[in-house]
């Protein structure tokens, strides 16, 4: 039997009550609801003859209680030979499964979006063994096996990201944050080094402005009494090379910042073009953006601001507090009084602080957003009219921003003040008693202001301090972010020993294929075609219907979910990637161009390309005219998205750049959509000769455009329901026919007008 | 040049009508919907505004997912059939409200949850605190854990104390 969960001894007994030992059950697994909407667990099992459900009686549903023990439990049985299908209907946030038979359907059970998998593979396992068909091995694969940590068993808070934060070792995280230094060690040393010097530095100017100047130059009874000269001249000494290791400090730590954003950025970037469609699909771009930049700079912190300072810091405060205890044991206990009123002061109120930050770090973000929006979008705002609502919304923002930054404003304006209040404090207890023991004789004045001076210098560090937790989940977070970015493994990962494709045929076979895009939601099912070697396949079917995702199969942007697909005879799992991608060709339905020149653009996949060479491709794409005619030819530069170009003349581009690329099997996804029928006749005349003996896939909504393909395959919500040639398909009468006499009809009623 | 027409004028939503339609609950506690001589059996209703309209505006569905029409409000219909419809809305719309958070653990950027809501206790895992923490207004919070289940606070003033402020540091 397979289960995934601990079976509560109450489940199991009732079961064998009924006479059904856990051995012979196929599966056993619980859900998270009752019928009721309730949190509450239920459980279901199927064996060779019936479904059971275990579920909680209707009593202690309705009090929201769990089912522990005592509570009584409701025992049904369901026969399989009654059962027709069970089906899982996906909702908000939960779902059921509906079982049907001969007679009724009724809702078997529900459950919370957190168990929709294991309940979608019950119903499927369930249909298998109600039609008497085989289990298999497969069928009882885990579904949280990639969903959950294998430590320890819990799930993944995010399912793109496999990290158990559980289980995740922070010390490997941080070590591996350690190996980043090998490559700066010399700056980190010498940053280090000017640091440590600094910190020296700064710890003996008070000492030599306080107990050597007042008790040794200007005290009678002083060893250098009356050299004030020299005195005045050491001090400035020191001062200037105190100011020197600080500026040596700022410019190397400033170059090694520069140096680590840099590289860091650089990684992260070759690393996110590595991975597959489905990664970028699944995450919002900001999101992506964010990793880039933000993560690259919180790490760049940990080097910058984070270790050396900590270090520093560390050392400062146990140099300080030793001194001060070697001068004058008594008095720095009386000072370190205040400091632990003002470690809580900061406690309390810094993370309102922070907290405020945030709020306006989140507020500029929203302002952002409506400006990359509106400017994104200028020409919609335009072509509505809607200037006016547009900068009422970007007013509305533009307040938030600033009743924030008053918040900040108001708070710091009490806070710092307090703060330095706080600290002063010190200082008011050290005159009085210090200034009490100076009067006995017992303390000499030197060492009071020495003590007066180190005090100042212990509160930064200890403030440093009270937010270093903060400081290191920042980092350490933002580090994970990164090498699980780093290290992740793209979804249509290369074989181990791809098949090396140097020179493809263009058979293309669809075998069995299924597909979804997220689970339980097929797009695809069961899908069976078979592309001869040279074979122009036409594409039809309603908007919606799955042609552009079977194309995405076949160029691999996405693995398939069930079945398989080979070209040449080669699972493209198998195959080479890059030998894939070189010989496949693809006019996307939404074409896409770069910030660049239109040469450029047409020369993408292939940048050593002749000048020969793009204008012959863009002249097949009936584009040669149109961009010769452009005051700067091949040399335009098209902003973003091409906006500066109409939507037929980027659609020939992008078609010329897939000529270029000389595919030896070419995806035209709507690719002429946009064009006139005229240009699109030159077109294709183009490609004919072209792609005479190469394969063809082409989806077109234009029917027109297909009329000259091998065969039709006609879509219908992700199946194939029709084959066959334009004149065969017209003969059925069918989906495609159906198809074609709307389109006329719609071309009469043009007509009609015109 | 013709007359200003609203796009009524041009196209139509067919909206069910009390008198001419009949919602009924199977047996297997399904919806059934009597139209037009038809019968319509498992009938999905889905809410075509969630937020702004919630219960007016739905959208009867057959067991393929093509509409049979939509329902403007459900006021105008009598007690039983809206207890019926807003059963169905229910099981669709799965949004439990917590009443009272216990503890919220943090760790790497993950918030795990313990919750007290009207459908029992639960616990919970959200990520990226803001994507997952939604204020809607000033009152209501909507909160999406990993999973995509849904969690609804209607109203923030209506906690107790302690779970105020353990949800407060979320709604910057
Ligand atoms: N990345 C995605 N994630 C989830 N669902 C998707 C994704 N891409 C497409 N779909 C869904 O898959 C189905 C098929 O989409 P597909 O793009 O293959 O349609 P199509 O036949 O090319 O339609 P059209 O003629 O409008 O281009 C649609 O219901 C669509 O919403
Ligand atoms: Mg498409």
């Amino acid at each position: 039997m397979h289960t995934t969960e601990p079976i509560p001894a109450q489940v199991e007994s009732l079961l064998n009550a009924h006479g059904v030992q856990l051995p012979s059950l196929h599966l056993l697994l619980a859900t998270d609801m009752t019928l009721t909407g309730h949190y509450s667990e239920s459980w279901l099992g199927v064996d060779d003859k019936y479904v059971y459900m275990i579920s909680p009686s209707p009593s202690y549903e309705q009090n929201g209680r769990s089912a522990g023990p005592g509570a009584s439990l409701r025992f049904e049985t369901y026969p399989l030979a009654d059962i027709e299908e069970v089906r899982s209907v996906n909702m908000m946030g939960n779902g059921m499964l509906v079982l049907r038979t001969k007679q009724t359907e009724f809702v078997l059970c529900r459950y919370s979006n957190t168990r929709a998998k294991q309940l979608g593979q019950f119903a499927k396992i369930v249909n298998k063994l109600a039609k008497g068909e085989a289990l298999e091995a497969e069928d009882f694969e885990d579904p949280r096996a990639e969903v959950a940590c294998p430590k320890c068993g819990q799930l993944y808070p995010d399912q793109n990201r496999k990290v158990c934060p559980k289980c995740v070792d922070r010390r490997s995280v941080f070590l591996r944050v350690l190996s980043f230094v090998p490559r700066y060690k010399t700056q980190i040393a010498l940053i280090l080094f000017f640091m440590l010097a600094g910190v020296a530095l700064n710890a003996l100017n008070p000492y030599i402005q306080g107990v050597i100047l007042f008790d040794e130059v200007l005290a009678e009874d002083g060893k250098y009494h009356g050299r004030l000269v020299e005195m005045v001249f050491v001090i400035a000494g020191l001062q200037l090379v105190s100011l020197l290791t600080s500026i040596m400090h700022a410019r190397i730590n400033a170059q090694m910042t520069a140096e680590v954003v840099r590289d860091l950025k650089v990684e992260v970037y070759a690393a996110m073009q590595r991975l597959s469609l489905g990664f970028f699909t699944k995450r919002q771009t900001g999101s992506l953006m964010t990793r880039v930049n933000d993560d690259a700079m919180n790490l760049q912190y940990f080097f910058h601001d984070g270790l050396p300072f900590f270090i520093v810091n560390c050392l400062q405060i146990i140099a300080i507090v030793t001194v001060m205890l070697r001068l004058n044991w008594q008095l720095a206990l009386v000072l370190l009084v205040p400091a632990p009123a003002i470690v809580w002061f900061v406690a309390k109120v810094y993370p309102k602080l922070w907290k405020i930050f945030t709020r306006r770090h989140m507020k500029n973000r929203a302002l952002n957003a409506v400006l990359n929006d509106t400017l994104t979008g200028f020409r919609v705002v335009k072509a509505f009219g809607r200037e006016d609502a547009e900068i009422d919304r970007f007013e509305v923002r533009n307040l938030d921003v600033y009743d924030v930054s008053l918040a900040e404003g108001r708070m710091k304006a009490i806070l710092f003040p307090t703060m330095s209040m706080l600290m002063s404090l010190g200082g008011f207890v050290v005159w009085a008693l210090g200034g009490a023991q100076v009067l006995t004789g017992a303390l000499t004045f030197g060492t009071l202001m020495t003590f007066i001076n180190y005090l100042g210098m212990l509160y930064g560090p200890l403030e440093f301090m009270t937010h270093i937790v903060d400081w290191w989940t920042h980092c350490m977070n933002a580090a994970q972010r990164i090498f699980e970015l780093l290290d992740a493994q793209s979804d249509v990962p290369e074989a181990a020993n791809p098949v090396r494709l140097p020179a493809i045929r263009g058979e293309v076979e669809i075998d069995n294929v299924t597909f979804e895009y997220e689970p339980n939601k097929p797009v695809l099912r069961d899908i069976n075609l078979h592309i001869k070697p040279g074979e122009m396949i036409g594409l039809v079917g309603h908007s919606g219907a799955g042609k552009s995702t079977i194309t995405n199969l076949i160029s691999r942007l996405y693995d398939v979910t069930e079945g398989a697909i080979r070209i040449d005879g080669v699972d493209v799992r198998d195959a080479s990637v890059a030998d894939l991608r070189r010989q496949i060709g693809m006019v996307l339905q939404e074409p896409y161009l770069f910030q660049g020149s239109i040469a450029e653009n047409i020369a993408y996949a292939k940048p050593d390309a002749t000048p020969e060479e793009i204008i012959l491709a863009a002249m097949m794409a009936n584009a040669h005219y149109f961009i010769v005619n452009l005051p700067d030819g091949y040399d335009t530069v098209i902003g973003r998205r091409g906006h500066n170009l109409s939507g037929g003349e980027r659609q020939r581009i992008s078609i010329a750049r897939a000529l270029l690329h000389n595919p030896r099997i070419l995806i035209l996804d709507e690719a002429t959509a946009s064009v006139d029928t005229e240009t699109e006749r030159n077109i294709q005349e183009a490609l004919e000769r072209l792609f005479e003996g190469r394969t063809t896939i082409a989806i077109a909504h234009r029917l027109s455009t297909l009329r000259d393909a091998d065969r039709l395959v006609v879509i219908e919500k992700g199946q194939i329901v029709e084959v066959g040639t334009h004149a065969e398909l017209v003969k059925k009468r069918g989906v495609y026919y159906n198809l074609l006499q709307k389109q006329r009809e719609a071309l009469k009623i043009g007509v009609k007008i015109a | 040049m013709s007359e200003q027409k609203g796009l009524e004028a041009y196209a139509e939503i067919r909206f069910l009508a009390p008198e001419e339609c009949r919602f009924e609950e199977s047996p297997g506690g399904l919806l059934v919907l009597h139209v037009d001589g038809e019968r319509y059996e498992s009938v999905a209703v889905h809410r075509a505004f969630p937020f702004t309209y919630g219960d007016d505006y739905l959208s009867v569905r057959d067991k393929e997912g093509n509409e049979i029409g939509m329902i403007k409000t459900l006021k105008v219909f009598d007690e039983q059939t809206q207890t019926l419809i807003r059963k169905e809305l229910e099981r669709r719309y799965f949004v439990p409200t917590i009443t009272r958070i216990d503890r919220i653990k943090e760790e790497f950027g993950y918030g795990y949850w313990e919750v007290q809501t009207d459908r029992g206790p639960r616990r919970l895992t959200i990520r990226g605190v803001h994507e997952s923490v939604i204020p809607i207004g000033e009152e209501r919070v909507l909160i999406i854990d990993v999973d995509g289940n849904r969690y609804e606070i209607p109203r923030l003033s209506d906690l107790d104390p302690k779970s105020y402020k353990l949800i407060d540091q979320y709604l910057v």
